[in-house]
C-alpha cells in the first residue's frame, strides 16, 4: 500500500505510514530535526520540524476530493504547523517546507532552543559535528534577542558514570539518550528528571549509567551534551582522519571508525552498516582499543639467549626459527611441528598459518581451539547458517528466535540489540538457558534447563515438531534424508521424560516448540552454556557439544527454516575471527572450506601436552597457567604483548594490531568483511600474514603474496566458499541508493565510507544439496549428588589482555568473584562479599561470594578469563562445566 | 521501604493493571503517605515491587510536585500566590504567614518540622482568597488570625497524638 504526495511540488510515492520527514528525505528534501532518529520512537518533543501540511477536502457524501473552479483538489490546511516526525504521510495531502512561515517558525524553535544554550562551540567537543550548531547556522537567528545575564546555568560538567560525561547547559532535552536506553539498548537508566526550567537528564542506577551500549548515547546526541570521557577535549573533529575498520572484540564484526589523530586512536565509533551492527557499537569496541598505544606493546624480535629474551634483528630471530625448524623436521619429522593460531587473527593470516603447516611444514598440526574457543567449535553454521541475506534488524513478527546457552548481552552485544529489536517488532522469542539473562526480559518462552540438559531440551521440542507436524513441508520431503529414523530416535524423548532431565516443565516445552515450530521464519542462536558436560567418556568439549549442534541443525532442517533469508542458525562463536577460523580449517581434521582432512593431526590440548618438539604460535596464549610440555623443543610466539604463553617462548616475533594493518575478518553471519590501516606500527612489528610468509620463505616455498589482498585472492581461488570475493569487492562503497535508504541524519560522522562485506553462502542455500537429520545420542545428563555445579560464563568486561589496559573501563572490569543464589548463600552461611572456597579436580580457590538472584540453586559462577583466571583453573582447558565442592573460608 | 502493610495494600491495586509498571504513581502515594516525602529507600522499594527501574521512578517523582524528596513538615501549607489571588493580598498573606512561623519569605520547613509552607499556583478556588491547603484541606477566606488559629489547632493534635 503507497501513498502518494506533494511535498514542496515535488510528488512523493511512499508506502502507507510513512512519516512526513522520511518521505521528504526520499524525494530530496531535508526537513531539520533534533529529536528524530529513524531508529527511535518518534515524539515530537523539539519542534524543530514543523512543516505547513494540508490534506485534500472530501466530500464527506461522495468520499471524493472537492475541487475548485479549476478542477484541482481543494486543500485543508492545519491551522497550525505540524511536527513532520511524528505525522504519517495520507493520499493527496501537501506539505510546505519552504515557505517563509516554516522559515520562521525554524528561526524561533532555535531563539528557544539557544536561550541558556552556553554556545562553548569553540571548546565542544561537538563542534564541528554538531547538528544544533549546523542547523543554526542554516536556519537560526544570527543573534540572540535574550537577556545574557538571564541565562540559565546548569551543571557543565556532569559525570553519568564513568564513561560518559553531561553538559547540562548544552542539553536540549529532546530525549534521544533515554529513548535509545529504554527501547533499543533495554537499560531504562537514564531518564529527564523534574521539569520546566529544571527538567534534566539522570542516572539513578548502580553504577551510574549502567548499560553496555552508553557510548551510543554520544553518536546520537544532537548537541554536545553527551559526551564520552574517552574523546573530551581530546581533539577536534575535523582534525580527525577517519578509517574504516572492524571491531575486533567478539564475533559481531561491528563496523567501526578509527577516528586517529597524531598515530594515536582518539576515539572509536560505529561505522552504519544496517546488515551487521545498523548505527551501534557497544562499550568494550568503544572504549577497548587502548591496547594499541599500550607501552607493553612487543616492538622487536626477541631470542632467547642463555635463558634470557634478548633483542634480535628480524633477519637473525627469522633465520633462527627457520633453521630450528628444519632441523626438527629433518631429526622427527614434519610431524614434530604444530601450530596454534588465535581466532581473532585475520582471514588473510589465519589461512597462511594453516597453510604453512600443511604445505610448507606438512603436518595437519594445526588447531585454534585453546581458551574460550575450546569450548565448542562450530561446523553447523557451514551446513545450516543462517541464509544470506539475512537481516535481524528487519524482522518482525513472522519470525521466531530461540536463544539456547547464550548470555548475548554480555557474549554479543550488538547481536543482543538486534534480537531484543526484532522481539520488539513483533518476533516471538525463546530463550533457553541454565539461568535467566537480560534477554529473558523480552522473551516470549522463558525455559530454564539444569546445566548440561540443553541437548535434552532440543529433542523434547524437536519430538513436539514431529508430533504435531510442524515439519517445513516444502523443503523437508524431497530435501532431507533420515527424517524416519530421527522420527524414531526422538520418539524417546516426549516432553515428559525431558522434563524429569531438564527441569522444563513438559507444558512449556509444547509450547515453545509450537511456538518456533509455527513461525515463518526460525533462527536459532546458540551459545557455550547450551553445551553437554564434556568429560571422561566424550573427551574433549567441542566433542561433548556435537550432540548439540547436531540437535540445533536437525531442528532448523525439519521445521525447513533453511536456505533462505532470516532463516538457519547463528553460532555465537567467541572470537573477532572465529568463524573464519572454522572456515579456514585451523583445525587438525578439516581442510579450509570444510573438506575432512585424510590423516587428522594433533589438536591443540595433544600438542601442548607433549605431542610436538616444535610449536608456533601466533595470536594466542595457550600456555597461561600451564607449564610448557617437556617434550617441547622449541617454542616461537607472534604477539603484540609478553603474554604468559610468550614470556615462555624461544624466539618472540613482535605482531602488528588490526588497526595497523588492513585484512578481513569473517563475522558469525558469515559476512566477510574488510577492515583498513589506521596507525602507524610500532617499532619493528609486523602483521602475522607477513611473518608467516617470510618464515615460508626461508623454508624454502616460493609465496610471492605482496598485499593481503593477493593472499585472499589466491583463497577465493581455492576455497569454494569465498569464491568470488576480492579485496577490492570489499572496499567497495554502499551504493548511492542503499546509502539513501539508509541515511540518517545529523548526530552521526560519516566520514569513512559505508561498505557492506560478502556473504559466503551456506550449504542449505544450494537448492540440490541433500541434507542429513544424524542422530546423536546426547550427553550423559550430570549426576546428582553433593555439591555444585561450576559454570564459567563469558562477560563482556573480562580481564583479558587487552581489555585491561583500557583505563577508563578499569571500574567495569568484573573482579574475580563467585556468583550463587541466595539460598544456597544461606545454607553456607555466607554474606555478599565473603569468602568461599570452591575445589576441584585437585585445585581449591578462595574467592569474594557474590550473592546473584539470577544464579539458580546447586550452581556457582565464576566468569571465565578473569584476572588469575579462575574458572578456566577450576575447570581445566576447553570445558564450561565442573562439579565442585563449594565451602565456607 | 514499603512496610509488609504497604506492601499488601499495593498488591491489591497491581490487581487492577494489566502491566505492573502502570500502578507506579498508586504506588508512590502509598509510600509517601506516612512520611509526606520519599526517601531514596522508598523510591527503591517502589521499583523493585514495579519490576522498573529506580531511574524511571525517579524521574516520575521528579516530574510530579506532589511527590516530594526532600524532608518535609507534618502539614504541608500550600497557598496560592497567582495572579487573581495576588490581586487579593495572598502575596503579602503569604509573606506574613511565612514570618510568623520564622521562615524566609520564599516559605520552607519549621524548625520542629510541622509545617512546610509553601506558594503554589492556582488551587481552583480565586473566589474564596486567601486561602490555604493544607494536607489536601482546603481553608478559605482566611485572615492572619484563622491561619494562626488552625496552624495552633494543628500543633495541638500533633503534640496530643
Amino acid at each position: 500500500m503507497t501513498v502518494t504526495l506533494t511535498i514542496d511540488g515535488r510528488q512523493a510515492t511512499v508506502p502507507k505510514g510513512t512519516l512526513i520527514v522520511e518521505a521528504a528525505k526520499q524525494v530530496g528534501i531535508e526537513i531539520p530535526v533534533f529529536c528524530y532518529h529513524p531508529k527511535l520512537e518518534p515524539v515530537g518533543m523539539c519542534r524543530m520540524c514543523l512543516v505547513t501540511v494540508g490534506t485534500p477536502l472530501v466530500n464527506r457524501a461522495t468520499g471524493q476530493s472537492q475541487l475548485d473552479a479549476d478542477g484541482l483538489p481543494i486543500i485543508r490546511w492545519f491551522p497550525k504547523p505540524q511536527t513532520a516526525c511524528t505525522m504519517s504521510v495520507s493520499e493527496g495531502m501537501v506539505v510546505i517546507t519552504d515557505s517563509q512561515e516554516v522559515a520562521a517558525d525554524r528561526k524561533a524553535i532555535l531563539e528557544f532552543l539557544l536561550t541558556s544554550h552556553p554556545l562553548d562551540c569553540p571548546v565542544c567537543d561537538k563542534g564541528g559535528e554538531c547538528p544544533l550548531q549546523d542547523l543554526t547556522y542554516r536556519h537560526g537567528p544570527g543573534v540572540s534577542r535574550f537577556d545574557y545575564d538571564s541565562k540559565h546555568h546548569s551543571a557543565k560538567r556532569y559525570p553519568l558514570g564513568d564513561l560518559i560525561v553531561l553538559d547540562r547547559e548544552r542539553c536540549i532535552l529532546c530525549a534521544r539518550c533515554t529513548r535509545f536506553q529504554s527501547e533499543i539498548a533495554q537499560d531504562p537508566v537514564l531518564a529527564i528528571e523534574n521539569r520546566g526550567r529544571d527538567a534534566r537528564i539522570v542516572s539513578y542506577s548502580n553504577p551510574v549509567f549502567d548499560s553496555h551500549y552508553s557510548g551510543n548515547t554520544t553518536d546520537i546526541c544532537p548537541v554536545g551534551a553527551l559526551t564520552s570521557r574517552d574523546f573530551r577535549f581530546h581533539a577536534r573533529a575535523w582534525e580527525l582522519t577517519n578509517i574504516p575498520s572492524l571491531c575486533n572484540h567478539c564475533g559481531v564484526g561491528c563496523n567501526t571508525v578509527l577516528s586517529t589523530r597524531r598515530g594515536q586512536i582518539a576515539r572509536i565509533m560505529p561505522r552504519q552498516n544496517e546488515t551487521v551492527n545498523e548505527v551501534w557499537i557497544c562499550d568494550k569496541g568503544r572504549f577497548g582499543h587502548h591496547f594499541n598505544s599500550s607501552p607493553y606493546r612487543l616492538t622487536m624480535p626477541l631470542i632467547r639467549r642463555d635463558g634470557e629474551l634478548v633483542e634480535a634483528s628480524w633477519d637473525d630471530a627469522l633465520q633462527h626459527v627457520a633453521s630450528r625448524l628444519t632441523s626438527i623436521i629433518e631429526a622427527h619429522g614434519s610431524d614434530s611441528i604444530g601450530g596454534i593460531a588465535g581466532a581473532c587473527l585475520p582471514n588473510e593470516d589465519l589461512y597462511l598459518f594453516q597453510k604453512f603447516l600443511r604445505e610448507v611444514i606438512g603436518t595437519h598440526n594445526v588447531d585454534h581451539r585453546v581458551g574460550l574457543s575450546a569450548t565448542f567449535e562450530d561446523d553447523t553454521v557451514y551446513a545450516v547458517g543462517v541464509g544470506t541475506g539475512t537481516d535481524l534488524g528487519r524482522v518482525g513478527r513472522d519470525t521466531a528466535f530461540l536463544v539456547i546457552g547464550s548470555d548475548l548481552d554480555q557474549e554479543a552485544p550488538i547481536l543482543y540489540l538486534r534480537v531484543a529489536g526484532a522481539a520488539r517488532h513483533g518476533a516471538t522469542l525463546i530463550t533457553a538457558g541454565g539461568r535467566p539473562t537480560k534477554l529473558d526480559k523480552q522473551s516470549n518462552h522463558s525455559l530454564r534447563y539444569r546445566y548440561g540438559t540443553a541437548t535434552h531440551l532440543l529433542l523434547g521440542m524437536i519430538h513436539v515438531i514431529l508430533e504435531a507436524n510442524l515439519t517445513g513441508n516444502e523443503t523437508v520431503p524431497h530435501r532431507v534424508n533420515g527424517l524416519n529414523e530421527l522420527r524414531a530416535n526422538v520418539a524417546d524423548w516426549a516432553p515428559e521424560r525431558v522434563a524429569e532431565i531438564t527441569g522444563v516443565p513438559p507444558d512449556e516445552i509444547r509450547a515453545a516448540a509450537r511456538a518456533f515450530g509455527e513461525a515463518k521464519n526460525g533462527i536459532v542462536l546458540y551459545g557455550p552454556e547450551g553445551l553437554g558436560w564434556g568429560n571422561g567418556t566424550q573427551g574433549t568439549s567441542w566433542e561433548a557439544g556435537s550432540p548439540l549442534r547436531q540437535a540445533v541443525a536437525n531442528l532448523v532442517t525439519l521445521t525447513g527454516f533453511i536456505g533462505r533469508p532470516n532463516n538457519g542458525v547463528i553460532a555465537v562463536l567467541p572470537h573477532a575471527n572465529s568463524r573464519g577460523a572454522a572456515d579456514l580449517g585451523v583445525v587438525p581434521d578439516r581442510l579450509p572450506g570444510y573438506v575432512p582432512a585424510e590423516r587428522p593431526g594433533l589438536n591443540a590440548q595433544e600438542m601442548l601436552g607433549g605431542g610436538v618438539r616444535a610449536l608456533l604460535v601466533a595470536g594466542a596464549d595457550p600456555l597461561a597457567g600451564v607449564t610448557l610440555a617437556d617434550e617441547l623443543e622449541f617454542l616461537v610466539v607472534q604477539e603484540l604483548f609478553l603474554t604468559q604463553t610468550a614470556q615462555q617462548a624461544d624466539v618472540i616475533l613482535p605482531a602488528a594490531a588490526l588497526a595497523e594493518r588492513d585484512g578481513t575478518f569473517t563475522n558469525l553471519e558469515r559476512w566477510v568483511q574488510r577492515f583498513d590501516p589506521g596507525l602507524p606500527v610500532p617499532g619493528q612489528a609486523r602483521p602475522d600474514w607477513t611473518i608467516i610468509r617470510q618464515l615460508a620463505v626461508l623454508l624454502g616455498a616460493d609465496w610471492a603474496y605482496a598485499t593481503v589482498g593477493g593472499v585472499l585472492a589466491e583463497m577465493a581461488q581455492a576455497i569454494p566458499l569465498y569464491r568470488g570475493m576480492s579485496y577490492e569487492q570489499l572496499s567497495q562503497p554502499v551504493s548511492l541508493s542503499r546509502r539513501m535508504s539508509h541515511y540518517i541524519y545529523a548526530g552521526m560522522s560519516f566520514q569513512a565510507e559505508m561498505r557492506e562485506g560478502m556473504q559466503w553462502p551456506a550449504l542449505a542455500e544450494d537448492g540440490s544439496a541433500k541434507l542429513e537429520l544424524d542422530w546423536l545420542d546426547p550427553p550423559a545428563p550430570p549426576a546428582e549428588g553433593d555439591g555444585f555445579t561450576l559454570v564459567a560464563p563469558r562477560v563482556l568486561y573480562d580481564g583479558g589482555t587487552l581489555l585491561g589496559q583500557a583505563e577508563i573501563l578499569g571500574t567495569r572490569l568484573v573482579q574475580p568473584h563467585i556468583a550463587l543464589s541466595s539460598a544456597d548463600a544461606a545454607a553456607l552461611g555466607v554474606l555478599d562479599g565473603q569468602g568461599l572456597q570452591v575445589s576441584a579436580n585437585g585445585q581449591s580457590i578462595s574467592l569474594p561470594a557474590r550473592v546473584d538472584g539470577l544464579v539458580p540453586q546447586g550452581v556457582v559462577a565464576i566468569p571465565r578469563n578473569l584476572k588469575g583466571a579462575p574458572a578456566e583453573s577450576l575447570l581445566g582447558e576447553g570445558r564450561i562445566f565442573s562439579r565442585v565442592k563449594v565451602v565456607k573460608g | 521501604m514499603l512496610s509488609e502493610a504497604e506492601h499488601q495494600e499495593l498488591n491489591e491495586i497491581l490487581k487492577k493493571y494489566p502491566d505492573k509498571r502502570s500502578a507506579v504513581l498508586p504506588a508512590l502515594y502509598i509510600a509517601q503517605r506516612a512520611r509526606n516525602y520519599l526517601t531514596d529507600d522508598d523510591i527503591r522499594g517502589v521499583a523493585e515491587a514495579l519490576d522498573i527501574s529506580v531511574t524511571e521512578v525517579q524521574a516520575i517523582v521528579g516530574f510530579y510536585t506532589l511527590l516530594r524528596k526532600d524532608p518535609t513538615g507534618k502539614y504541608i501549607v500550600q497557598v496560592c500566590t497567582d495572579l487573581p489571588c495576588a490581586l487579593r493580598g495572598a502575596e503579602e498573606f503569604y509573606r506574613r504567614l511565612c514570618q510568623r512561623l520564622g521562615l524566609p519569605p520564599q516559605g520552607g520547613t519549621t524548625d520542629d518540622g510541622l509545617f512546610t509552607v509553601e506558594a503554589v499556583v492556582c488551587l481552583a478556588a480565586c473566589d474564596k482568597v486567601p486561602l490555604a491547603q493544607i494536607n489536601l484541606k482546603y481553608y478559605e477566606n482566611l485572615s492572619d488570625d484563622r491561619i494562626d488559629a488552625i496552624l495552633d489547632g494543628l500543633r495541638r493534635d500533633s503534640e496530643d497524638a
